[in-house]
């Protein structure tokens, strides 16, 4: 009657679907920068989150790297923890009981030093109520290879990605790294080898030096840069996966709050990771949710049809 | 633990480099040797916050550790504490906290001593508040750090100083004036740099005396989740089981036993 026909908004326009499991909104927490997800309780609500992603699990506890293990840098922050962890059974355990009852889901990052390891760490967690998922990280050094690292050759995250993938029947979501000449690879050997969806990406290499002392400031020399200083990098880097990929993709890189998330969806993220930020706002990720209702009601869309909405000239 | 905005209600230059924060906050209970991390900026340079030690809470009644604020002293060691120190009243800055362990009570019938360098003085403020009685013992480069002695004048403290350049107080290290304080009977609280700290735990040991130390690491967090600011610590029973603690979360202080201070 004379008024254009307004598209009406999905009635949960958050609310995505990736490797089969539905997740009430796109937002989930970065391995890493979440711990157990306990931790976070007094200063927000997990269950505001799509999914929280814990800290890497490993076969057996580990003690990590000497300190110091962080420096700030300009819009981020140099980390070489070490993959310090209770280990898979300890979560199992004492940590995973914390979150029961939490009605969102438990994504558990898994990872090794030997293809036997991840296996081992998968079959454990396999059939363990409260794991949604399993996150694999290849990007650690795979020490018995003498250094080469599993998540920057193709050929050995494929083995990895395919050993998991028969070792247990969760859904599998590979975290590829970054520090890669051509990411659309490793988002092939990780699709070929099975997987059920790609997280991107992870920490950049950096260094810092103390000019002074002329040593690295951190203890191992390098580490991973995180924060928003890498998100233009991260981003670009889902644009080109999400140029290949037949996989759900999930963004990060530096999302500090709703329109860096928007920007890695409308490149071509299903879903995202909000990491660094939780260390300066334990409720960042919660907000980041809020920030995308926002925007999904002002431009009526849900994040389903934003995703890989990019409009090139 | 708690997550807010708060109002900068003062914050006052005491000497150069030297400032006094005052920060308007309903507070949780707050003990000392706790600490806050606190946002700096809003913007993505400087990214991360900044640990702060508590110096004492405002307007906390009778023997309530609940307040209407903190107050805090630091001195401008760099970029953070350089934007901090432009801050002016009515401003807001991020609080998370309080945080950490805090200091153990002294149990009954023990001498007190706390040994300081430095800033490491101000977490060290509401301990004394609350025994009213003990030494101090307060180590500075010189004279003109003596000022951060004011506020722990008439707490009933017995105090004494030293000086690196023998400006005020005796000449040296003011580990020397711990050394002739070590009584069987007596519990150490140090906090300061490093080598202070490491030194004042050998004396300690090697006295049979108790003493715990609250340390400082470069953070991210503050909540036990970066595992950035991680010390190697020793468990002093059974001498092996070597493992990596938080400063944030574990401590910040520690029983001086548990550190592994060759490998710190």
């Amino acid at each position: 009657m004379g008024t254009p026909l307004k598209k009406k908004l999905p009635k949960n326009p958050l609310e995505v679907t990736i490797a089969g499991l539905k997740f009430k909104n796109p937002v989930m927490t970065a391995s890493g920068t979440f711990g157990y997800g306990a931790e976070f309780v007094p200063y927000t609500d997990l269950e505001k989150l799509g999914a929280i992603v814990v800290k890497g699990l490993s076969l057996y506890p580990r003690q990590g790297n000497p300190g110091p293990r962080i420096v700030e840098t300009p819009c981020g922050m140099l980390n070489a923890i070490g993959l310090q962890n209770v280990g898979v059974d300890e979560f199992i355990e004492k940590k995973l009981p914390l979150l029961k009852g939490v009605k969102t889901h438990v994504i558990a990052n898994i990872f090794g030093e030997t293809i036997e390891d991840y296996m081992e760490v998968a079959k454990r967690l396999d059939r363990v109520k409260g794991v949604s998922a399993l996150e694999i990280n290849i990007s650690c050094p795979n020490v018995k290879k003498g250094g080469i690292v599993f998540g920057t050759d193709p050929q050995e995250a494929f083995r990895v990605v395919s050993a998991i993938r028969k070792s247990t029947r969760l859904p599998l979501i590979t975290k590829l790294s970054p520090n890669v000449t051509d990411i659309k690879v490793m988002v092939k050997a990780a699709e070929d080898a099975g997987t059920d969806a790609i997280s991107l990406i992870n920490t950049l290499t950096g260094m810092v030096i103390d000019v002074e002392k002329r040593r690295p400031v951190l203890a191992t020399a390098t580490g991973g840069l995180s924060g928003p200083a890498i998100r233009p990098v991260a981003v670009r880097m889902v644009w080109q996966a999400a140029s290949v990929a037949r996989v759900p993709l999930i963004g990060m890189g530096g999302i500090m709050n709703a329109e860096d998330a928007l920007e890695f969806i409308i490149a071509g993220a299903a879903a995202v990771q909000v990491g660094t930020a939780s260390f300066i706002d334990p409720d960042a990720a919660a907000k980041v949710v809020v920030g995308l209702e926002e925007y999904a009601q002002r431009h009526c869309v849900s994040m389903k049809e934003l995703a890989g909405s990019l409009k090139l000239a | 633990m708690q997550s807010v905005e708060s109002k900068i209600l003062y914050n006052d230059r005491l000497a150069e480099g030297y400032f006094r924060l005052g920060l308007q906050w309903k507070t949780p209970e707050v003990r000392a040797g706790h600490f806050v991390m606190l946002r700096v900026s809003d913007g993505m340079d400087p990214l991360l916050r900044r640990p702060f030690g508590v110096l004492r809470v405002i307007g906390a009644k009778g023997k309530s550790s609940r307040g209407t604020g903190i107050e805090l002293l630091y001195r401008v060691v760099g970029r953070g504490t350089g934007i901090l120190s432009a801050k002016r009243p009515g401003e807001t800055l991020g609080i998370l906290g309080p945080l950490g362990n805090g200091f153990p009570v002294p149990e009954k019938g023990q001498k007190v001593v706390m040994v300081t360098g430095g800033m490491g003085i101000v977490p060290l403020y509401m301990l004394a508040q609350k025994l009213g009685q003990g030494t101090l013992l307060f180590g500075a480069r010189s004279k003109k750090e003596t000022f951060l002695l004011e506020d722990f004048k008439g707490l009933g403290l017995r105090i004494k100083t030293a000086t690196e350049d023998g400006s005020a107080g005796a000449k040296g290290l003011v580990t020397a004036l711990l050394e002739k304080e070590l009584a069987p009977d007596t519990v150490v609280y140090a906090c300061g740099p490093m080598g202070m700290l490491k030194a004042a735990s050998r004396l300690c040991a090697g006295a049979g005396v108790k003493c715990f130390v609250s340390l400082e690491r470069a953070m991210a967090c503050g909540i036990g989740v970066c595992l950035g600011c991680a010390v190697r610590t020793i468990n002093h029973e059974a001498r092996e089981n070597r493992n990596y603690k938080m400063v944030c979360s574990d401590g910040p202080v520690f029983d001086s036993r548990d550190i592994d201070w060759e490998l710190l």
